[in-house]
């Protein structure tokens, strides 16, 4: 449906993302989760033909966003960060507008925006000047004009920012409605809104995709332990018994001959105790780490950023 | 690009910036006409007492004047026309729509001069009321008020051309009507020099550039190929530097 291949985009000395390959597959609600300039809109602007990338490419149901760039255009609706609209126009001549520019044949527009207005609930302010209306309003709207024409792809740049907690639950009612047949890529740096919402989640962090699976994996992987990894040259057996009695691991494999992987308890700094039974045993130790992992921090960052929105 | 043209002439007819420059145009325009009226008026009863065997051609003081004037707006109004066509959309972030949705940005840039010709063109059609009033004291020579207008229209839709393109350089709205202006005015002036410079390859040059010296040939009633492909042209040309100008913007995003 839409693959992303080797995708880089610079400004200037500034690199936006860097080497960026993916692939979303028809039906599937993928979230792109990173802290603020990870570069989830930049991807975004490149998938929906805003930008031309730096290099790499993208297609959308096999038509290149460069090159095919009107024919793939046709297949996305796209709801860009800050929901952009014309605020001198009102709601249903606006829609009327982007029925055409999109597209859609005469004899269907007036059923497509009773279409949309019944869908987003937007009947009581049909006839209002969009920049009379509240911030909730706006997002209906801007879903409205991105799902006119009924396209198989919605590319949705932070949806649910900036409204209150009630619009928030709302707007994500509607995405929710809105997924099943449909590809939608949405952006949030909020960690539950992407859990309840996405089939597949790629953590962005700057300009590089960190980890791209289904948010339960992500979470098994993330919340149950804590990595570290041992070298203690040949006397790799001797050490590997040592270090299971210890409590507080999980379980120990061996990546190659020369380092041990050990999952601990997440809550617990094991590498003294670890470090001071093999010295005991006389076993050389030359090296012992924990693995950081950015993808944790990451998922840190964002946690925290939802408590102290108090959203 | 209908709906793109339609959408730009929904949005100046609901914002009160039409009413404004059109009322502005309109009545300036009329006070020009009353004074015409009033000169022409005098000389005719002149005429009349000194039996003078009249070859004075009446419409034609009657109308040069009011073309000239109305020429002098148009310098001044088009810029306000002109200056929201793309700062409007880049300082409200709509060009991110605009640019996403499946339709080239030619055809956006051509919907957009064609709804500025319009407002144009509905100021100008206004005027024509003078020109019926004009019937009370003679008629006038109806080639000259064509081609007047016709060379007006050309003009204006040069400067359009020009405020486009100041337009596409910036998110604010003043700056582009500043930069446009300035851009008219130089255009103007360099006429001027083209009188006061020896004739040299040069002031000949920098006469044919000129967006007025074009135009008097209009308002005498005289329709000149020359005049009109250079109007034509300087629009093409600061048409398709907006679009390079767009197209940059697409790129630093």
């Amino acid at each position: 449906m839409i693959t992303i291949e080797n995708l880089t985009k610079v400004y200037g000395p500034k690199i936006a993302i860097a080497d960026v390959s993916f692939q979303v597959n028809r039906g599937e609600v993928l979230g792109f989760l990173g802290p603020n300039g990870a570069g989830k809109t930049t991807t975004m602007k490149i998938l929906t033909s805003f930008m031309p990338p730096t290099s790499g490419r993208v297609t959308v149901m096999g038509h290149d966003t460069v090159k095919d760039s009107i024919l793939s255009r046709r297949f996305i609706g796209y709801l860009p960060e800050n929901t952009p609209l014309y605020t001198d126009m009102r709601v249903k001549t606006f829609l009327k507008f982007v029925a055409g520019v999109k597209g859609v044949k005469k004899a269907n527009v007036p059923s497509r925006i009773k279409k949309v207005i019944a869908d987003f609930g937007l009947e009581e302010v049909k006839d209002a000047v969009i920049a009379t209306l509240s911030k909730g309003f706006r997002q209906r709207v801007g879903l409205a004009q991105a799902m006119i024409n009924d396209p198989p792809v919605l590319v949705l740049d932070e949806p649910t920012i900036g409204l209150d907690p009630r619009q928030i639950y709302e707007i994500r009612q509607l995405i929710k409605d809105l997924s099943g047949t449909r590809t939608i890529i949405l952006s949030s740096h909020i960690l539950p809104e992407v859990s309840q919402l996405c089939d597949r989640v790629a953590i962005i962090n700057k300009g590089k995709i960190v980890a791209i699976d289904s948010p339960q994996s992500l979470k098994a992987r993330l919340q149950d332990h804590t990595l570290i990894v041992i070298q203690v040259g040949s006397r790799q057996e001797e050490a590997r018994k040592i270090v299971e009695k210890i409590e507080g691991v999980l379980s120990v494999s061996s990546s190659n001959s020369r380092f041990l992987n050990i999952e601990t308890v997440k809550d617990r700094d094991l590498r003294p105790v670890m470090a001071e039974k093999i010295v005991e045993a006389r076993i050389p130790l030359l090296e012992i780490v924990r693995k950081e992992m950015s993808l944790e921090e990451i998922f840190m960052e964002l946690i925290t950023e939802e408590a102290g929105a108090g959203a | 690009m209908r709906s793109v043209y339609l959408k730009e002439l929904t949005i100046y007819f609901s914002s009160p910036i039409f009413y404004v420059i059109a009322c502005i145009f309109v009545c300036i325009t009329g006070v020009f006409f009353y004074n015409s009226m009033v000169y022409v008026s005098l000389l005719t009863v002149r005429i009349a007492q000194y039996q003078v065997e009249s070859g004075v051609n009446l419409s034609e003081i009657l109308l040069g004047p009011i073309f000239a004037d109305m020429s002098m707006l148009i310098v001044f109004i088009v810029p306000i026309i002109s200056m929201r066509l793309y700062a409007e959309e880049q300082a409200q972030g709509t060009i991110e729509l605009l640019f996403t949705y499946p339709v080239s940005d030619l055809k956006v840039l051509l919907a957009k001069y064609l709804a500025g010709m319009t407002i144009l063109t509905c100021m100008l059609a206004i005027t024509a009321v003078f020109m019926v009033l004009m019937l009370v004291v003679t008629s006038p020579d109806w080639g000259v008020v064509f081609t007047s207008y016709l060379g007006l229209l050309l003009m204006g839709g040069a400067i359009l051309s020009l405020g486009i393109f100041a337009s596409s350089l910036t998110k604010n709205q003043i700056v582009a009507a500043a930069l446009t202006l300035g851009m008219v005015l130089c255009f103007w002036v360099v006429g001027w020099f083209a009188g006061v410079l020896p004739d040299t390859p040069t002031s000949g040059f920098l006469r044919e550039i000129s967006l007025v010296n074009h135009l008097s040939r209009f308002l005498k009633g005289i329709l000149g190929v020359k005049d009109i492909v250079f109007y034509i042209c300087f629009s093409v040309f600061f048409l398709s530097l907006s679009l390079r100008v767009l197209d940059s913007n697409r790129w630093r995003g």
